[in-house]
């Protein structure tokens, strides 16, 4: 019953794992880039709601999730005009990596000396506690809301980019940078707006984890780890694969800890160096 | 321009460095000296980060795994055998040589940043193993057990002369390589791959070697760096700063050019000696100039300082560019083609 329990809250992590892997994979699949800093930006939203929250203790930390969103996108959009449009042409595919790890390094850095080393987590109070028994089974509320909302993000995206006019102008540059143009569509304007889209996923999976599990300004480089986990297991392009791929890695994290209880991310990156060893093109390998 | 007299130029120009190297613990004090041996190896590995990201394509960012295996490697084969440290330093390269070459089988599969981030994926799996396992001191690391076996009094002068020596064979190897076929083949494979392997390039069989080199080369610095600390710790070892420094020196300077890392080296130091001594700034503050160095640099001129520089002012030193054949060489040399001038 217990290992039952540790696979359901293993899946209902891997929602929230998902949502970490889907802004990572909405800039890959768009235009070509790994976002390196995508982890730190996830970080960043996560200082922000907790000051939010210093600030006006009455509110409910969850509700500073929509201004932190709101940033996180202009954040994205001034990022990816400032500095990534710079690169995302370039011929040589390591320019926007080395540029993406160079930005990281210097937003963990300003962090640690603006907000210090601490240990930093964001209390929702009775919430984070709050629980469902079924069949015997006990599920807690926080992270079962958390999957519904991955769920009901993951299908609003695919259906934005599905059936909406900005989803095929998307789609379209995604596929040939150079003939959107001739629409006029100007190709690097879509990219800010795929990017502001992109930190605001990722700012709702860092508040989100924010609340599950401490942080440090130094907690970029494992969100990362597991945002790229995601997309790479998911199989490259797929948003439902990317929330399977969550799944799985939850669920690894959980058991391993059930065995090992200082683990930490260990048996996650276990079982994603295990399956790029076994089947490299993940586990579902289709696009969207 | 032939290439006779290049080549005296640079043989005198190593034999002054050597010279330097060999007679610096007699002029300079013993932080000064420390400080210069750091600089020594974070050179080398620079230079090895470049080898593998400027000339192979294959950008890693869990270097620090092969960084930690040389270390480790030196610190327990020291203990067991009871010798001297310095006796086993062939140890580390060794090992850290063997891991790349094994793993080099699953991560070649993947390319770009999918082979950088899942270095990574590797290089924090090790490091969870090693700090959970007792055998190597788990997270409190271990001393260097046969450290009553070294003679202090010429401790940090041994130290600078390997280090030195490490740097020159470094460069001199990398020189040498890049001018022979194996360098044109490994520099035609990151600028076209597809074009090199249609003219018979064997482009996996390149970039192994390149890896497993690379590998080596960090893994022999990285013991050298700990073995001067006489300690070493699993989160010390295993820091993503390591590939952070690695690749903020090759892409300052010039990533994919024998000279760029020197200039990446100074400046590197350079910044860290002013903003955290006289300016008083902290090691977060430098990291963060650092950074927005590396960030300009790409930005305004993607392959570094030193390229830029080099155009602007004709200079060229360890200069391992391709140049034309000119038709009297092309008649005289079959091949000539091929060749490289130095």
């Amino acid at each position: 019953m217990i290992w039952v329990e540790t696979l359901i809250n293993g899946a209902l992590l891997g929602g929230l794992y998902g949502l970490l892997g889907i802004g990572l994979a909405l800039v890959f699949g768009v235009m070509r880039v790994v976002n390196i800093a995508h982890g730190e930006f996830m970080v960043l939203s996560a200082f922000c709601a907790v000051l939010l929250s210093n600030l006006f203790p009455q509110v409910s930390p969850l509700l500073m999730l929509i201004p932190v969103i709101a940033l996180s996108f202009a954040v994205g959009w001034l990022y990816q005009a400032a500095i990534v449009n710079r690169v995302v042409t370039s011929p040589d595919p390591l320019s926007p990596l080395l540029l993406t790890f160079g930005v990281s390094v210097i937003l963990r850095n300003v962090m640690v000396e603006i907000f210090g080393a601490d240990v930093r987590s964001l209390q929702v109070g009775e919430l984070s506690r709050a629980s469902l028994e079924i069949a015997g089974l006990n599920i807690g509320i926080m992270p079962l809301l958390t999957l519904v909302l991955a769920a009901l993000l993951f299908m609003a995206l695919q259906l934005v980019l599905r059936h909406t006019e900005f989803g095929r102008i998307v789609r379209a540059t995604a596929d040939r940078r150079d003939i959107v143009r001739l629409s006029g569509v100007k190709p690097d304007r879509v990219y800010n707006y795929v990017m502001g889209l992109s930190l605001a996923l990722g700012a709702i999976g860092g508040v989100l984890l924010a609340v599950r599990s401490s942080f440090t300004p130094f907690s970029g480089a494992e969100r990362l780890l597991i945002a790229f986990e995601v997309v790479v297991l998911g199989g490259l392009g797929s948003f439902w694969g990317a929330l399977l791929g969550g799944i799985a890695l939850g669920m690894a994290q959980l058991i391993g800890l059930k065995i090992d209880p200082n683990a930490g991310l260990l048996y996650a990156h276990l079982l994603f160096f295990i399956m790029l060893l076994i089947r490299p093109s993940g586990l579902v390998s289709s696009r969207v | 321009m032939t290439p006779m007299p290049t080549r005296t130029i640079l043989l005198a120009c190593a034999i002054v460095l050597v010279a330097v190297i060999a007679g610096a613990p007699f002029v300079l004090n013993e932080g000064i000296l420390r400080l210069a041996t750091e600089c020594l190896l974070l050179l080398t590995m620079a230079q090895m980060w470049n080898l593998l990201a400027g000339y192979a394509g294959l950008v890693s960012l869990g270097h620090q795994v092969f960084i930690a295996f040389g270390a480790y490697a030196l610190f327990l084969t020291s203990g067991w055998l009871e010798v001297t440290p310095i006796w086993v330093l062939p140890v580390a390269p060794l090992v850290a040589a063997a891991v790349a070459a094994i793993i080099a089988f699953p991560l070649f599969r993947l390319r770009d940043a999918y082979f950088s981030i899942a270095m990574w994926v590797f290089a924090e799996i090790i490091g969870a193993f090693t700090m959970k396992s007792q055998a190597v001191g788990g997270t409190s690391g271990v001393p260097l057990a046969t450290s009553k076996l070294i003679d202090f009094d010429w401790f940090e002068p041994t130290m600078f002369w390997l280090a030195g020596g490490l740097t020159l064979v470094t460069i001199a190897a990398l020189y040498k390589m890049m001018t022979s076929s194996f360098g044109l083949g490994l520099m035609s494979v990151r600028d076209n791959d597809l074009a090199a392997m249609s003219v018979g390039v064997d482009v996996r069989h390149n970039r192994f070697i390149a890896f497993v080199l690379s590998a080596a080369g960090c893994g022999l610095a990285g013991a050298l760096s700990f073995m001067g600390n006489l300690f070493i710790a699993p989160l010390a070892a295993f820091d993503v700063n390591w590939s952070v420094y690695m690749m903020f020196i090759a892409i300052i300077g010039g990533i994919g050019t024998l000279e760029g890392p020197i200039l990446g080296v100074i400046i590197f130091f350079g910044l860290r000696e002013v903003m955290t001594g006289p300016l008083g700034l902290s090691g977060g503050w430098y990291l963060v100039g650092l950074g927005i160095i590396a960030v300009v640099v790409m930005i305004v001129a993607p392959r570094g300082i030193w390229p830029a520089l080099r155009d602007r002012l004709g200079v060229r030193l360890l200069d391992v560019h391709r140049a034309a054949p000119r038709p009297a060489a092309a008649a005289i040399l079959p091949g000539a083609s091929e060749r490289v001038t130095g």
